[in-house]
């Protein structure tokens, strides 16, 4: 009989843990999203602007809706559930908040792109602001669809501004309306959720880091530089080999000539 | 949460009406025949587009608006303080220069709004990014704000991290000329509304701060209506000459003077002082014999009279002989309506009609037809001040007529003849003295008392310790 109880136990926490990481999944995948989303918004208006531009901003703001109400479901099911144990309880915590704190950029990601669509018509290309910008989105999207390559299949189609402006206006009420019900149906406390990662987060595995170096920017003192001073070293510690190498060479050269 | 800003019932920010201007201008210059010229950035390697000297704004501005150098200077100025055009060789100065020094649109996602303000959130997922570009990269101002962001929005501090990730990895998809506007953007947006301490904050409007952006007055005939009504109504309230305030204020203070406890001293003595209450006791509510000054003070003003009850009381006394007391006691009846019971006004309100309003009532008060009408109408649905009218004008009637007949009166005259007027207590001779005729001495003379008393132990101490040491040595 104790194995019975302890298999319905596993059965159980098991069942909890598939569902802790779909929703983290779902909300890593809709981060990934609403960060591709930003950056796309942020070429509306500018020279970049056409209407492939529009048409990505819109596949990707549908692909964000559609996770939006998925997480929001699972979440709000599972945080409902009395019978939910403690950790997983906080893990799911973490993951509403993290839901909430992205559906707020996306929602004012959106009233700008509103806004913007308002003042900067595609009609009259000439008033589009010339921000320097030259090549266009596709690749983020791309990335934000989860896709290798952005099909060109579908061509976007002129005069049907009118009626995604009043899509967009329906969809960002719904994100309001989400967001409402959100704070109604589950009570979370803000303040005693912990989050998992450090203050300062490790820097992204790429060598091709520091752009801005480009510019001659004149800056003040930057703080301490460890990286610096340790790339300093293994260039000096290779120049002092390669020059020990080259004596060596020389030595032998003489001593055998 | 966010305020949601499409919302029909929410509160709608309005994008302040500089900026809207601002961005005219910007926009303006985008023509591609009457804008501005265009000229591209060199970087080592890369070419950037889209890049102005100074003097092409400036120059720009004067053909277009047709205004002086001084003008455009300031204009332009402006313009870059609010972030719609950016420096590309110092970011942080802020300033248009008319020489060669490059410039660049803001691009309209980042341009100053009111509308949707910068928030944490925001600047911490900007600042985790400069941070994870490049280790170290954070100014000191930069790191104390990020560890004051971490305290504050620590619940949702993994999602900071994540998106700036996210944002990064967005961005390397771009190609490295991109990637370089896209970054000089951002940090111009930042520098603006989150600026460096000591910079000049260009958002934060000061002392007069508009209320209502979106407060615009349309100057139609109706507000020119509202506000000759207003002046109107203004003008029509009740002024009165300083002067006359103040000729007033003196003659009042010149009746009361003597009656004053601060300017004259009370009789027999001030209790504060001498903790003798004969000054109460003799002033009271109903003694069998009033003060002399409190009986003077009858003849100041009729109010003075009905506010004293001995002398309400005397004054009763009075009208009964001259047939006239029913006039009181309806003044009487209407102060009680009015400051009693809220509960108890209709039944009193009955009352007073049965006794003094009805025709043919046993106290019928004279009341002018008009006044009595008004009353008698009001009378249907009673409230508090139905009864004012009639008051007041009985009030006056009583005034003008019986009033001054008392104070001429017998009655008056032996009431002021019999007023006592209190001793002065006799001071004691010696004015130090700590004994008091009652218990509890003042509490100035209780401080001198117990600084006397600890300069006399620390002198008995002194002594003892001088004695002690002298025989120690």
């Amino acid at each position: 009989m104790p194995l019975v109880n302890n298999k319905v136990g596993d059965d159980c926490t098991v069942g909890t843990d598939k569902a802790l990481a779909d929703g983290k999944a779902l909300v890593d995948s809709l981060i990934k999203v609403v960060a591709c989303y930003r950056h796309l918004a942020s070429c509306v208006g500018s020279c970049t602007d056409s209407l492939q531009l529009r048409d990505e901003l819109r596949q990707t703001r549908e692909k964000a809706q559609n996770l939006a109400v998925s997480i929001c479901q699972h979440l709000t099911s599972h945080l409902r559930d009395k019978s939910l144990p403690e950790e997983q309880r906080k893990e799911m915590e973490l993951l509403w908040v993290a839901f909430s704190s992205g559906l707020e950029l996306l929602h004012v990601d959106m009233c700008k792109v509103f806004s913007m669509g308002d003042i900067f018509s595609l009609a009259n290309s000439a008033s589009l602001v010339q921000t320097g910008l030259q090549g266009g989105g596709s690749e983020v999207a791309a990335r934000a669809l989860s896709l290798p390559d952005l099909n060109q299949a579908r061509a976007p189609e002129a005069g049907l501004e009118s009626q995604e402006r009043s899509t967009m206006e329906q969809e960002i009420s719904q994100i309001d309306h989400m967001i409402d019900d959100m704070e109604m149906k589950v009570n979370v406390l803000r303040w005693m959720v912990e989050p998992h990662g450090p203050q300062y987060a490790d820097p992204l595995s790429s060598t091709d880091s520091a752009s801005l170096a480009l510019l001659s920017v004149d800056e003040e003192q930057p703080g301490h530089q460890p990286q610096s001073q340790h790339s300093h070293m293994v260039v000096f510690v290779v120049l002092f080999a390669v020059v020990l190498v080259a004596t060596t060479l020389s030595v032998c050269v003489v001593f055998f000539s | 949460m966010t305020i949601n800003t499409l919302a029909k019932g929410g509160w709608y920010r309005e994008q302040m009406t500089c900026f809207r201007k601002m961005e005219k201008v910007i926009v303006a210059m985008q023509d591609p025949d009457m804008g501005m010229k265009m000229r591209n950035q060199r970087l080592l390697i890369t070419v950037i587009p889209h890049a102005m000297t100074g003097r092409d704004v400036i120059d720009w501005l004067i053909q277009k608006y047709n205004i002086c150098e001084e003008e455009a200077l300031h204009v332009g100025g402006m313009l870059v303080r609010y972030g719609y055009i950016y420096p590309l060789k110092e970011p942080r100065s802020l300033v248009l220069r008319a020489d060669e020094t490059p410039y660049r649109f803001q691009t309209p996602y980042f341009w100053t709004s009111t509308r949707w303000p910068a928030s944490e959130l925001d600047y911490a997922i900007y600042l985790a990014k400069k941070n994870i570009r490049k280790q170290g990269e954070l100014m000191e101002y930069e790191k104390e704000r990020y560890s004051l962001l971490h305290k504050r929005i620590n619940h949702t501090w993994d999602f900071v991290v994540m998106q700036a990730r996210e944002q990064l990895r967005a961005s390397k998809q771009r190609r490295k000329a991109d990637r370089i506007v896209l970054e000089c953007q951002e940090q111009a947006y930042w520098l603006i509304n989150r600026p460096p301490p000591g910079a000049h904050n260009v958002l934060d409007m000061g002392l007069e701060k508009p209320n209502n952006f979106s407060l615009r007055v349309t100057l139609n005939s109706d507000y020119y209506k509202r506000e000759i009504e207003s002046c109107r109504r203004a003008l029509g309230r009740n002024r009165v000459k300083s002067s006359i305030c103040l000729e007033g204020f003196v003659k009042f203070s010149e009746q009361y003077q003597n009656h004053d406890p601060i300017m004259q001293g009370c009789l027999p003595s001030n209790p504060w002082i001498s903790d003798d209450t004969a000054h109460w006791t003799m002033n009271s509510e109903i003694v069998p014999v009033p003060t002399r000054l409190r009986v003077e003070r009858w003849s100041f003003s009729f109010m003075e009279l009905l506010n004293d009850p001995i002398g309400r009381r005397e004054f009763m006394t009075y009208l009964e002989k001259e047939f006239s007391a029913e006039n009181l006691c309806f003044w009487q009846a209407c102060e009680d309506i009015r400051h009693g019971e809220s509960s108890k006004i209709i039944q009193k309100v009955e009352d007073v009609y049965k006794n003094f309003l009805a025709p043919g009532a046993a106290r019928w008060v004279n009341i002018d037809s008009k006044t009595m009408d008004k009353t008698l109408e009001g009378i249907k649905h009673p409230h508090r001040f139905v009864m004012d009218d009639a008051q007041l004008h009985i009030y006056f009637l009583m005034k003008k007529d019986s009033y001054p007949r008392y104070l001429k009166s017998d009655l008056y005259k032996n009431m002021l003849a019999k007023a006592i007027v209190p001793q002065e207590t006799k001071k004691s001779v010696f004015p130090f003295m700590r004994r008091q005729r009652h218990s509890s001495p003042s509490p100035a003379q209780a401080v001198t008392q117990v600084t006397e008393e600890d300069g006399r132990a620390m002198g008995a101490g002194k002594a003892g310790t001088n004695s002690a040491a002298g025989s120690h040595v």
